[in-house]
């Protein structure tokens, strides 16, 4: 989900102040315990090092908070912390995430029956076929590129799958995140970057009115169909504009996320061969090890609220207007809580903010899950023990997505 | 032991009826419902797995 971390667009950056986001998000991406570690030794909000982006915009404050207890009030008091920022090229808010309470209660009301655990267990068989097929193409090489082969393709493929969408568009899709998640990588700059966001959202706008229109007299069964179906509180429909921003949202904020997610997690297991072993032995602890690497390794880096009015955390002072920079790893890995400071992987228990935290908790975290449960599962049963192939220097990309474009795996002993 | 989820802080991670099934199960929005509020001893263990591992802070035990 494009810049979760910077809530403006920043129009016109100074070349000095690119420099030093991408500096600073890069020392991030590498080691965000660390990072955090270092920047909690100073005070437990920072107004400094994430400020470089924001300026851009036009002198926006900033204050990235890096408490457990103060991250958790600024998810989950909605009063003071507002959602409500324009994101990702969209000129209206999308929905739900640039919305607040009581309109946001309305719409996760009709959205969160389409994404529960039982519908996405429906899905499941779909994503263990396609994984397979995945697995079929490459395991005779011994080696793959697995962001390209699975993480990439999968979560863009069960996208299209809920939409209705022919598989044939798979490319399309993956630009199009591209462009959503990190314009200013695709276009080589932030500028440029903007732009091409602009004009890429105005296309997927335009894609999927196209599909609203098709279904217009003759629905078919996928969630455009049902959006263009439901009824929200009042008894009315939900307007086609409201329908596009949801849409829009599915695609920015369901596709790299699990991609990253798996590419950390792969990478984890790759470089920890007892953990590879843990899964053979006893594949019940999946969820286990995903839960805790999903805690450990926070895909998800930064979430922003806007303080409505002035306020105060952990005795700092927060002006009105101030860009709130939720530090998800911070709250995962604290030493407030001696217990989150290492790798447990045969516990799942350990609560952990990387699907966010109150009203705004991740639509689709039980797609996700199944997702990366189901990834697990089937790559384990048939490649259960691998590694980064040697030579091979791992580069997290510097976003607020933590993600690894290139990781290569080989193996030797195959099963079935 | 007694359990209860606190409605207004559930927001559906969904993570009780996952590690706590027995005592657990999801509504129709995935968010959590006790099925035993008064929790036999052999699944007492699971409810405070649930309890450490709920991000809201929504299940209480007595
Ligand atoms: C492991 C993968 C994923 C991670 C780590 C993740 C993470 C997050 C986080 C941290 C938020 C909170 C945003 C905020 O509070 O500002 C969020 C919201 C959201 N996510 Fe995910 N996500 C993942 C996968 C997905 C998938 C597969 C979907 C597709 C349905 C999705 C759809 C959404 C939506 C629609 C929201 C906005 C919810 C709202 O504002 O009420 N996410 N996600
Ligand atoms: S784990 Fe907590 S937030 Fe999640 S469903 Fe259960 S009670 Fe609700």
């Amino acid at each position: 989900m494009a810049d979760y971390g910077q809530g403006g667009a920043p129009s016109a950056m100074s070349p000095e102040a690119e420099a030093q986001i991408k500096a600073w998000t890069y020392e991030r991406s590498n080691d965000p315990r660390g990072y955090y570690e270092r920047l909690r030794a100073k005070c437990p909000v920072d107004f400094e090092t994430h400020q470089s982006a924001a300026n851009g915009a036009g002198g926006i404050t900033t204050a990235a908070v890096l408490s457990r207890a103060d991250i958790e009030e600024v998810l989950r008091n909605t009063d003071i912390f507002s959602s409500e920022m324009p994101i990702m090229g969209s000129q209206e808010p999308v929905i739900p995430l640039g919305v607040d309470p009581p309109l946001h209660s309305m719409y996760r009301r009709v959205l969160d029956p389409l994404f529960s655990p039982k519908k996405m267990a429906v899905l499941q068989p779909k994503v263990a076929d396609a994984v397979n097929e995945m697995i079929d193409s490459f395991i005779e090489n011994g080696e793959v590129d697995f962001s390209e082969a699975i993480a990439v393709p999968l979560p863009c493929l069960m996208f299209l799958e809920l939409l209705g969408l022919p598989g044939a568009e798979l490319d399309e899709m993956v630009r199009w995140k591209d462009i959503m998640i990190r314009p200013e990588i695709v276009a080589g700059s932030a500028e440029a970057g903007m732009a091409l966001q602009a004009q890429t959202a105005g296309e997927i706008y335009g894609r999927f009115g196209a599909e609203m229109e098709k279904r217009r007299n003759a629905p078919t069964d996928d969630l455009i169909s049902y959006f263009m179906s439901a009824t929200v509180e009042d008894g009315r429909n939900l307007t086609d504009s409201e329908i596009l921003r949801i849409l829009f949202l599915l695609l920015a904020a369901g596709l790299d996320t699990v991609t990253i997610s798996l590419q950390a997690i792969f990478n984890y297991l790759a470089t920890h061969p007892e953990a590879q072993q843990l899964i053979h032995d006893d594949p019940d602890q999946i969820d286990n090890v995903i839960e805790e690497l999903l805690r450990w390794e926070t895909p998800v880096q930064t979430l922003t609220r806007i303080a409505k009015v002035d306020t105060e955390l952990s005795g700092c002072p927060i002006a009105a207007g101030t860009h709130m920079i939720a530090a998800l790893p911070s709250g995962n890995v604290n030493e407030e809580y001696p217990e989150t400071l290492t790798v447990d992987l045969t516990r799942g228990d350990k609560a952990h903010l990387s699907f966010g935290g109150g009203n705004h908790r991740c639509l689709g975290s039980h797609l996700a899950r199944m997702e990366l449960r189901t990834v697990l599962r089937e790559w384990h049963k048939r490649i259960p023990f691998y590694s980064i192939k040697p030579g091979t220097d791992i580069e997290w990309v510097a976003s607020t997505l933590r993600g690894i474009d290139y990781l290569p795996l080989v193996w030797t002993s195959e099963k079935g | 032991m007694k359990v209860t989820i606190d409605v207004d802080r559930c927001q559906g991670h969904g993570r009780c009826y996952e590690v706590a099934p027995d005592v657990f199960t999801d509504d129709d929005r995935g968010r959590g419902e006790v099925i035993k509020a008064d929790v036999p001893v052999e699944f007492e263990a699971q409810v405070l797995l649930a309890v450490s591992a709920c991000p809201e802070k929504a299940i209480t035990v007595s």
